[in-house]
C-alpha cells in the first residue's frame, strides 16, 4: 500500500515537470497558429497532435535558428576537443611530476572556477572588444576551453595511475610528451569522457557570453537566435517550438549516450 | 645543489610546458578580467579630455546614490531568501522519494531530470509562452477554477513565477548529487532504524538527513551562487519589470553596461556582485559549521 502511493506521487511530480516539455513537442507538430487554440479549456489535444505535421521543422533548417543551431554545434564541439587537449595536458603536469610552486599553480586552478564565469562575463568581453575577438568564432570558443572544474576533474583521475606504469614507460625510451600520449590518455576514457562533458555543457548552455560577442548573423548561436526570435511582434511559435525541441534533443542525445560518465562527472566534481 | 634538486628543477620546466596553454587560458580569461573589473571600477570616462580618469571611489558613490541599484539590491536578497531554501528543500524530499523502492521511481526521476538537458535560455523562451495571458499557465488554472494570472506583468507575482521557472530548470540537476549522497548511505544503517521503529519521517530527518550533510552543504552554496546569476530568465521573460520588481543584479548589470553605457558604474557593480556572492557563500560555510 506504501509503495503504490509513494509510485503514484512520484508519477504526479514527474509528469508535472515533463507537461511542459510535451507541450513543446506538441506544439513543434503542429501549426504556429494553433500554439493558442487547444488551451481553453485543457482537454487531452492540448498535449497530444492526432495530425502530427514536420512542416515547422523543415522550416527550421532554413531559418536564423537552423544555421545558429549550426554554429551551436561547431561552437561546442571545437570546445570540447580544444580544451580537452589544454585541460588534460594541464592535469598531467600537475599530477606526473614533483616541482615546486605545484601547490600554487594548484591553487590558481581552484581559483579560477571559484569566479563564477557569468559574473566576469561583462569585463572580459571589454577585453576581447578591444582584441577585435567580437562576432568571431575564435572569441566564441576561447572562454570555455580553460575550465579548472576539468582540469580538477582530471588531476584526481591522473593521481590514480601508478608511477611503475611511467618509469616503465620512461625506460622503453618514451618522451614526457609520450607517457602522456600512450600511458595517461588511454588509461582516462571516463575522465576525459566526463571532463568533456563538462565542457560541451558549459559551451552548449551559455547565454550571456554569445550575447555579448556573437551577435551578427554568422555567429549567432541557438538560444541567443531563439530569444531574438520570441522578441519580435509575429512570432511563429511553430518554429519557436521546434527549435527549442532541437536545442533541447542535442544535449539529451549527448548526456543519454553517457549517462555513466555524466552522473560520475556530476557527483565526483560535488563531491569529492 | 643536490641532484635531486637539479632533477625537481627540471622537472619543474618540463611541467610548466604541459601546463602553459591552460594557466595562460585561466590567467587571461578569468583572472585578468576579474582584476581588470577592481581596476576599472576605480575610473571613469572623462568628458572634457577624453580617456579614462582615476575616479576613486565615485562609481560606488554613484550606484549607492541610484535608487535603481539599491532596489536591484533589495529585490536580489529577497529572491535569494526566497529561492534556495525553496529549491534545496524540493531537491531534497524529491531524492528521498525516488530513492524508494516504488513502481516506475526510474522512469518518473527521468522526467524529473530531463529539463536540465534544455539551455537555460531555452527554458526562459518555452515559458514566457506558458506565461503568457492566454498560454498553458492559465489554461491549467482554469482547468482547476482559478481565474486567470497576470504572472510576469505583476509585481506581485513575478518573483514567484521566476522561481517556478527556475525550479523547473534546477531541481532535477540538485536531486542529482542528493540522490548519489543517498545512495551512499549504507544499507545497515537504513535496516538499524527500521528495526529500531523508527517511522518514515523519523527515519528521514534523523537518520538520512545527517548523512547528507556533505552533499547538502554543497547543493545550498552552488545553488545560491547560480540563482544570483540568474540572467536569461530576466532578460528574455520580464527585462527587470514590473517597476524593477525582478531587477536582479546581474540583470542590472547588464542594462547599465549596454543600455545605459556606464560601463565604469558596471564594472563596480560587477564588484559587488562578486563580493555580496562571497559574503553569502563564506556566510552559509558558517552557518553549516556552526551547528556541527
Amino acid at each position: 500500500m506504501r509503495r503504490v502511493s509513494l509510485s503514484v506521487l512520484g508519477g504526479v511530480v514527474g509528469i508535472l515537470f515533463f507537461l511542459p516539455l510535451l507541450w513543446v513537442v506538441t506544439n513543434s507538430l503542429r501549426p504556429g497558429s494553433e500554439t493558442f487554440a487547444h488551451l481553453n479549456p485543457l482537454s487531452w489535444s492540448t498535449f497530444f497532435e492526432l495530425r502530427p505535421t514536420l512542416r515547422n521543422y523543415s522550416a527550421l533548417l532554413s531559418s536564423e535558428i537552423g544555421r545558429a543551431t549550426l554554429n551551436s554545434i561547431l561552437v561546442s564541439v571545437a570546445t570540447v576537443a580544444i580544451g580537452l587537449a589544454v585541460c588534460a595536458s594541464a592535469a598531467f603536469g600537475l599530477s606526473a611530476f614533483q616541482f615546486r610552486g605545484r601547490g600554487l599553480v594548484f591553487g590558481v586552478v581552484v581559483l579560477s572556477f571559484l569566479v563564477p564565469f557569468d559574473a566576469i562575463a561583462i569585463p572580459l568581453s571589454t577585453m576581447f572588444r578591444d582584441w577585435h575577438l567580437t562576432n568571431t568564432f575564435t572569441g566564441l570558443v576561447l572562454p570555455g576551453i580553460g575550465n579548472g572544474m576539468a582540469i580538477f576533474l582530471l588531476r584526481q583521475f591522473f593521481l590514480g595511475i601508478p608511477t611503475e606504469l611511467v618509469e616503465a614507460g620512461r625506460l622503453d625510451g618514451l618522451n614526457w610528451f609520450g607517457v602522456f600520449r600512450w600511458i595517461y590518455l588511454p588509461l582516462s576514457k571516463p575522465a576525459l569522457i566526463g571532463a568533456g562533458l563538462m565542457l560541451f555543457l558549459f559551451q552548449w548552455q551559455s547565454y550571456v557570453w554569445p550575447l555579448l560577442i556573437g551577435t551578427d548573423a554568422k555567429h549567432i548561436l541557438g538560444p541567443v537566435a531563439l530569444s531574438n526570435l520570441q522578441g519580435q511582434n509575429f512570432a511563429d511559435y511553430g518554429l519557436v517550438f521546434a527549435g527549442a525541441v532541437v536545442l533541447t534533443v542535442i544535449p539529451l542525445v549527448v548526456i543519454a549516450g553517457f549517462q555513466r560518465y555524466f552522473v560520475q562527472s556530476v557527483s565526483s566534481s560535488g563531491l569529492k | 645543489m643536490s641532484s635531486r634538486q637539479e632533477r625537481k628543477g627540471r622537472q619543474g620546466l618540463i611541467a610548466l610546458a604541459f601546463l602553459a596553454p591552460a594557466l595562460l587560458c585561466l590567467a587571461v580569461l578569468r583572472i585578468v578580467p576579474a582584476i581588470s573589473a577592481v581596476v576599472e571600477s576605480f575610473y571613469s570616462e572623462s568628458l572634457l579630455r577624453g580617456g579614462r580618469v582615476f575616479a576613486g571611489l565615485s562609481n560606488y558613490g554613484d550606484l549607492l546614490a541610484s535608487k535603481d541599484f539599491r532596489q536591484s539590491v533589495g529585490v536580489t536578497l529577497l529572491f535569494t531568501v526566497l529561492v534556495n531554501p525553496i529549491q534545496v528543500v524540493v531537491s531534497f524530499l524529491l531524492a528521498v522519494l525516488f530513492t524508494q523502492k516504488a513502481a516506475g521511481s526510474r522512469l518518473w526521476r527521468t522526467l524529473v531530470i530531463l529539463p536540465i538537458a534544455t539551455p537555460p535560455a531555452v527554458s526562459a523562451v518555452i515559458w514566457s509562452v506558458i506565461y503568457r495571458p492566454d498560454g498553458l499557465a492559465n489554461g491549467v488554472l482554469d482547468r482547476l477554477g482559478i481565474s486567470a494570472q497576470p504572472f510576469l506583468t505583476s509585481p506581485s507575482q513575478v518573483l514567484p513565477s521566476l522561481i517556478v521557472l527556475l525550479s523547473w530548470i534546477g531541481v532535477g540537476y540538485w536531486m542529482l548529487f542528493l540522490i548519489a549522497g543517498i545512495q551512499e548511505v549504507p544499507e545497515e544503517v537504513r535496516e538499524a532504524a527500521l528495526l529500531d521503529g523508527a517511522g518514515a519521517w523519523r527515519r528521514m530527518i534523523s537518520v538520512t538527513l545527517p548523512l547528507v550533510r556533505r552533499p547538502l552543504a554543497f547543493v545550498l552554496v552552488a545553488d545560491t551562487v547560480s540563482n544570483l546569476l540568474v540572467f536569461a530568465p530576466v532578460q528574455i521573460l520580464t527585462k527587470g519589470g514590473p517597476n524593477g520588481n525582478s531587477n536582479l543584479l546581474m540583470y542590472d548589470v547588464y542594462n547599465r553596461a549596454y543600455a545605459l553605457g556606464d560601463i565604469h558604474v558596471a564594472q563596480a557593480e560587477v564588484v559587488i556582485l562578486v563580493a555580496l556572492t562571497l559574503a553569502i557563500v563564506a556566510g552559509q560555510f558558517r552557518l553549516l559549521r556552526g551547528d556541527q
